[in-house]
């Protein structure tokens, strides 16, 4: 399949909220741990051979599922494959933590939201589409208005409601 | 550089929805003539295949860091997606009429990642400052929703409203206009309420969709659309982008001006 790398490999040198050196190995049997400089830019986790300018791989994501290994190490699955893990190793418990609540929905949405999204990205495109279908719903809900009328976009199909994500509906 | 493509052809086919689908003329690299593909959008991803049934996929741009333009062309209802940078690619499209290239560019336009974030934190920014507001005494006094910022918003939405796009003979013999719209979006007008006057905020300028051609990218701190420690907010970033755009269409509409002075002949004879 065709895709612009170039344009990929200028995406993965911008600065990003999360960068540094882990240890990694890939899904496949007999992968071993390799040092990589891993890099999360939008929804996409770059990772480097240190000291390159270009990087090895891009993995996208969304679908993914990400899950603790040890105290000091995490995974994340792709494909719905669970045995298909990458795998991550950190250099402190605190490290991997803040991996984790990186890549996971872990930080204080402070929404009640349907259990599945808590397999998502907080950095994932489905993720923020969600959210943004909640504050839209929401803000209209409570007002009566909908916020994205002033930005000309409220016909576009990916701020729609779907049936996939029904609207909690609030009391206080 | 190895994307593993399992993962994005497995987020294609999976039950969440698509963006928008259709075909569209793609020009080539190497063969410059245009060909006839499927387009699927779905995230910031734009997969594209010979037929919707095909279960191939031929290629995908990664949409981020393009700006979605109107271009000049042979080919009818143009446009392109714009990666700035040293030696990186504009990819040249084609419509089959005037509202399937409106519709493209719109949801093309708010198609990356960073815009997205951006107008999520910036709902995130309404609903909790309509919450406090229901809990104090004085909840419903000012006008509902729209936060200040939203009214500067509705100015510079309405000072580009009538894009060159959306005034249309069907025509399309000239496609003499060309604009950046980055940020913009096409919208309808919207009606403004007596906007409050505010002291203008000096901020730094943004460039963060468009860098210098010849030059480095821009330092760290320059990058609000990425790293979201120093995010403006969105609407403010909406409305610098639409003084930009306020100042290229000036720009068209003098050279459009200069260029109805001479005398102009329809490229198809229409008998």
């Amino acid at each position: 399949m065709r895709f612009n790398e170039k344009e990929l490999v200028s995406l993965s040198r911008q600065p990003s909220e999360k960068a540094a050196e882990l240890g990694m190995r890939g899904p496949k049997k007999g992968d071993v741990v390799k040092k990589r400089l891993v890099k999360l830019v939008v929804n996409f986790l770059f990772y480097f051979r240190t000291d390159e300018e270009e990087p090895l791989g891009a993995l996208l994501l969304e679908q993914c599922r990400v899950e603790r290994e040890d105290e000091q190490a995490f995974s994340i699955a792709f494909l719905d494959e669970a045995e298909r893990k990458y795998l991550f190793e950190c250099d402190s418990q605190e490290q991997c933590q803040e991996w984790i609540d990186c890549i996971i929905k872990a930080r204080s949405v402070p929404i009640p939201v349907p259990v599945f999204v808590s397999f998502l990205s907080p950095y994932s495109y489905e993720f923020m589409r969600k959210n943004l279908i909640f504050y839209r719903t929401e803000i209209h809900r409570l007002t009566g208005k909908d916020p994205l009328e002033q930005y000309g976009i409220s016909d576009e199909t990916r701020f729609q409601v779907n049936s996939a994500f029904k609207p909690v509906s609030k009391e206080t | 550089m190895k994307l593993h493509e399992k993962i994005l052809t497995h987020y294609l086919s999976c039950n969440s929805p698509v963006d928008k689908e259709g075909y569209l003329y793609k020009k080539g690299e190497r063969n410059t003539s245009y060909q006839k593909r499927w387009f699927v959008l779905k995230g910031n991803l734009l997969f594209y295949k010979d037929r919707p049934a095909d279960r191939d996929l031929i290629g995908v741009i990664v949409l981020e860091g393009c700006s979605v333009q109107l271009c000049e062309s042979e080919e009818q209802f143009a446009f392109s997606l714009v990666f700035s940078g040293t030696g990186l690619r504009t990819y040249k499209l084609a419509a089959e009429d005037q509202l399937s290239q409106e519709s493209w560019i719109k949801a093309l336009l708010s198609a990356s990642h960073s815009f997205l974030s951006l107008l999520v934190r910036d709902l995130e920014k309404q609903y909790e400052e309509i919450r406090r507001e229901a809990y104090s005494s004085d909840s419903y006094q000012r006008s509902t929703v729209i936060g200040p910022d939203a009214e500067r918003l509705a100015q510079s939405l309405i000072a580009i409203n009538s894009s060159p796009s959306s005034q249309k003979p069907g025509s399309g013999v000239r496609e003499g206009r060309s604009y950046s719209t980055n940020l913009m979006l096409l919208a309808p007008p919207v009606s403004s309420k007596p906007i409050t006057k505010r002291s203008p905020k000096l901020w730094p300028k943004r460039n963060a969709h468009v860098t210098p051609i010849n030059g480095p990218a821009p330092p760290l701190g320059e990058w609000p659309l990425v790293s979201s420690g120093t995010l403006e907010d969105f609407g403010e970033l909406h409305e610098h982008y639409g003084k930009e755009v306020k100042e290229l269409r000036a720009d068209w509409l003098q050279r459009k001006q200069q260029e109805e002075d001479k005398v102009e002949e329809d490229l198809i004879d229409f008998g």
